[in-house]
């Protein structure tokens, strides 16, 4: 009992950073409809820029200063490369955002060089205790930040007046130009906001193991966690990655011992797995907005 | 709403076609007087003397954004540092110079672009001065031997000992793995065994001398194939710390390596480590895993670190005066040399093919590494189970050394691979 629930701790540590992620890509596909595959860019660029800084600035500042560095260079990309495109089929611009992670990566690997650079952070591999369970203290502090910034954004969201526009253009984008929302205004904050977390992500990502040129992959795993908790929906978001980094963590734990015929990596394939599972049975996702089509 | 299905569909492709691209080399323009292919007789692009001809060597390596691109790119700076110190003294035989920087690609760690690179260079080239990596030259491997084009290989797999085209030099990973697994015996007394290793030619061989040398020992063995990728490591890590082996055998690369090592013992897992020399790297002194790294792992090694007192070593120190120390250039160096010996032999023999090379390679008994490695490391006269090598060295951390470690045991066989017989690739025994 003790092992199966510092499985499931592991799980919502890695599960917080893939929700941080998915709420970027949700974030933008409610604002422009459009999937935007530069979120793995932008979360290896964060934790770059916060190894960077976290040498001259501390950690913490280097965090915040990094996240919202990101989110401008996002609001840059956004202006630059996606704003023209507005009104081309959203598939053009999300290949266009395939085009994009690999510039920004390419860019960002000349700044990580060929070793792995560390985050400076203060947590490292230690551990803590939570009554009789001892787990990693920065698995607590993935949960505990996400839970913090999900709270912040859901109040952003339904307190102030640009969270109000943005839900207002993800309902009905011409009737929200109407009533005088800038739409333009609204890609460009759901772009900045996808940025911040991701750099946040990011350097969770890269918390105790350090960040090297292939760390993008990890947000790929930001993917299934969308499908399946739904393509507009931010709880969703949340819930899938969750739900991915549990299912991954458990598999990691007990597959050898109860599935072993299932092969030695079931646990990389898992989210996969679950998303494909969530598709066959609710193909819009666990809190996704079913869509009628007239045909 | 096909924007799911599009996310589905991106999501189960991208990971195999994201890590491809299109990074080249520069192009290269025909050259004239072509005699053999990758050889002519006009000089080479930067001859040290214009009147010798010119023997074109290719190097397909991890460059930029695989797994291995810490290593590799010193491996490929100290070829070109080698190749130019051997143009400088007089080239091969009074009557040729060797470039190895026109055809140079990167592979990506990747085996499908690693065949693509090899095509685009394969008739420019007499041979290749590097091929890095396991499952990317097993991708090639049939090309090679069609073609008599003989190989320098960057990687340490038993698999190497049963090709007449791949010149290997140093212990392969799986008598490196029964080495450290003696090694361990005689030092620490363990009773249990874990391979923790990537799947593959690398990984699977490491961890199959790992259980010849366990079960000569009457340990308990377990083996533990991980993914790549340091987020990938939970089952790993929880294998160990559930089963308690009191000794792994880590065969990864170094971020995976560190944080195995790292997790490991913060969640109270007090055995031995001994990880392959792939599994090293400097910059992990500055990981949080340093400590862990410091009380509980070695590394073992198919050759003395840079700082070690050969007359090889002191040429590579010197061709390199200025560079952060890294293990790489100490392989990479060593790894030219019986391809040296070869094209010197080949080159006296007159016959200055790509059949005259294989040729010259099969007569080599011993290769003179200028003390990096024992002369009998260059043995590709005699059948793979005479001429197998079987030294190893094993290495701890040591934040003073260049390159963070430092010898523990000099050149070793252990008595699991004196007495082993080599009759096929170890990977396929696991």
């Amino acid at each position: 009992m003790k092992g199966l629930l510092e499985t499931i701790i592991r799980g919502l540590g890695n599960g917080s950073v893939y929700a941080l992620l998915a709420l970027g890509f949700v974030i933008i596909y409610k604002a422009t409809r459009v999937i935007s595959f530069a979120q793995p860019a932008l979360m290896l660029a964060g934790a770059v820029a916060v190894s960077y800084l976290a040498e001259v600035t501390g950690f913490y500042a280097a965090v915040i200063l990094s996240a919202l560095l990101i989110a401008l260079v996002a609001l840059g990309i956004e202006r630059v490369a996606i704003r023209p495109m507005v009104g081309r089929p959203v598939f053009v611009v999300a290949i266009i955002t395939l085009g994009i992670d690999v510039v920004v990566r390419v860019v960002v690997n000349a700044f990580i060089g060929r070793d792995v650079r560390q985050m400076g952070d203060p947590w490292g591999f230690t551990q803590v205790s939570l009554g009789p369970l001892v787990v990693q203290s920065r698995w607590l502090a993935m949960l505990l930040v996400t839970a913090v910034l999900v709270a912040l954004l859901f109040a952003f969201f339904r307190y102030t007046k640009y969270g109000l526009a943005m839900r207002a253009a993800a309902f009905d984008q011409e009737t929200a130009l109407a009533q005088g929302v800038s739409v333009g205004m609204v890609f460009a904050l759901s772009w900045g906001l996808a940025g911040f977390l991701a750099a946040i992500a990011g350097m969770f990502v890269g918390t105790g193991q350090g960040v090297e040129q292939l760390t993008w992959i990890i947000a790929l795993k930001a993917l299934p966690a969308i499908i399946v908790g739904g393509l507009d929906s931010l709880g969703g978001a949340v819930v899938g990655g969750l739900v991915v980094g549990v299912v991954e963590s458990l598999f990691q734990s007990y597959q050898g011992e109860f599935a072993p015929w299932l092969g030695q990596n079931f646990a990389v394939v898992s989210p996969y797995v679950v998303m494909l599972i969530v598709l066959l049975v609710r193909p819009y996702g666990l809190f996704g907005t079913r869509e009628v089509e007239r045909v | 709403m096909k924007s799911r299905y599009v996310v589905a569909f991106t999501a189960s492709v991208a990971l195999l076609l994201s890590a491809c691209g299109v990074i080249r080399g520069d192009d290269e323009g025909s050259k004239g007087g072509a005699q053999a292919p990758g050889v002519t007789t006009e000089p080479c692009p930067n001859a040290v003397d214009r009147n010798k001809g010119c023997i074109y060597l290719g190097s397909i390596s991890d460059l930029t954004s695989g797994p291995f691109a810490a290593l590799a790119v010193p491996i490929t700076d100290a070829q070109k540092a080698f190749w130019a110190r051997v143009n400088k003294a007089g080239g091969i035989g009074g009557k040729y110079e060797v470039d190895v920087t026109r055809y140079v690609r990167d592979n990506k760690y990747n085996p499908e672009v690693h065949r693509q690179v090899y095509n685009e260079i394969k008739d420019q080239v007499l041979g290749l001065a590097q091929t890095l990596g396991s499952p990317t030259t097993a991708a090639i491997i049939a090309d090679l031997k069609a073609n008599d084009i003989v190989a320098a290989p960057a990687s340490w797999t038993s698999a190497w000992e049963f090709e007449d085209v791949i010149v290997e030099s140093g212990a392969n990973y799986c008598v490196e793995a029964m080495n450290s697994v003696d090694y361990a015996v005689e030092t620490y007394k363990p009773k249990s065994v874990m391979a923790v290793h990537l799947a593959g030619d690398y990984g699977a061989d490491a961890a199959a001398g790992a259980k010849i040398a366990a079960e000569r020992n009457g340990l308990t063995f377990t083996s533990v194939e991980t993914p790549t990728g340091a987020n990938e490591q939970g089952r790993a890590i929880t294998e160990i710390t559930k089963n308690k082996p009191d000794l792994v055998i880590l065969t990864t690369g170094p971020a995976d390596a560190a944080t195995i090592i790292g997790q490991a013992a913060a969640a109270g897992y007090k055995g031995r480590f001994i990880g392959t020399g792939p599994t090293w790297n400097p910059a992990l002194l500055k990981s949080p895993a340093a400590p862990a790294l410091k009380a509980l792992y070695e590394q073992s090694a198919p050759g003395k670190p840079w700082d070690a007192d050969t007359p090889g070593h002191k040429a590579l120190r010197e061709a390199f005066p200025n560079v952060t120390a890294n293990e790489g250039y100490t392989s990479g160096w060593a790894w030219a040399y019986p391809l040296k010996a070869a094209l010197d032999k080949m080159v006296a023999g007159g016959d200055v093919s790509r059949k005259g090379l294989l040729a010259a390679v099969k007569t080599l008994k011993t290769v003179d590494y200028e003390g990096m490695l024992p002369p009998e490391a260059g043995n590709y006269a005699d059948d793979a189970n005479t001429a197998t090598f079987r030294q190893t060295l094993i290495n701890k951390v040591d934040d003073q050394a260049p390159t963070g470690v430092s010898i523990v045991k000099d050149f070793f066989t252990g008595e699991t691979a004196k007495s082993y017989t080599f009759d096929g690739p170890c990977f396929a025994k696991l």
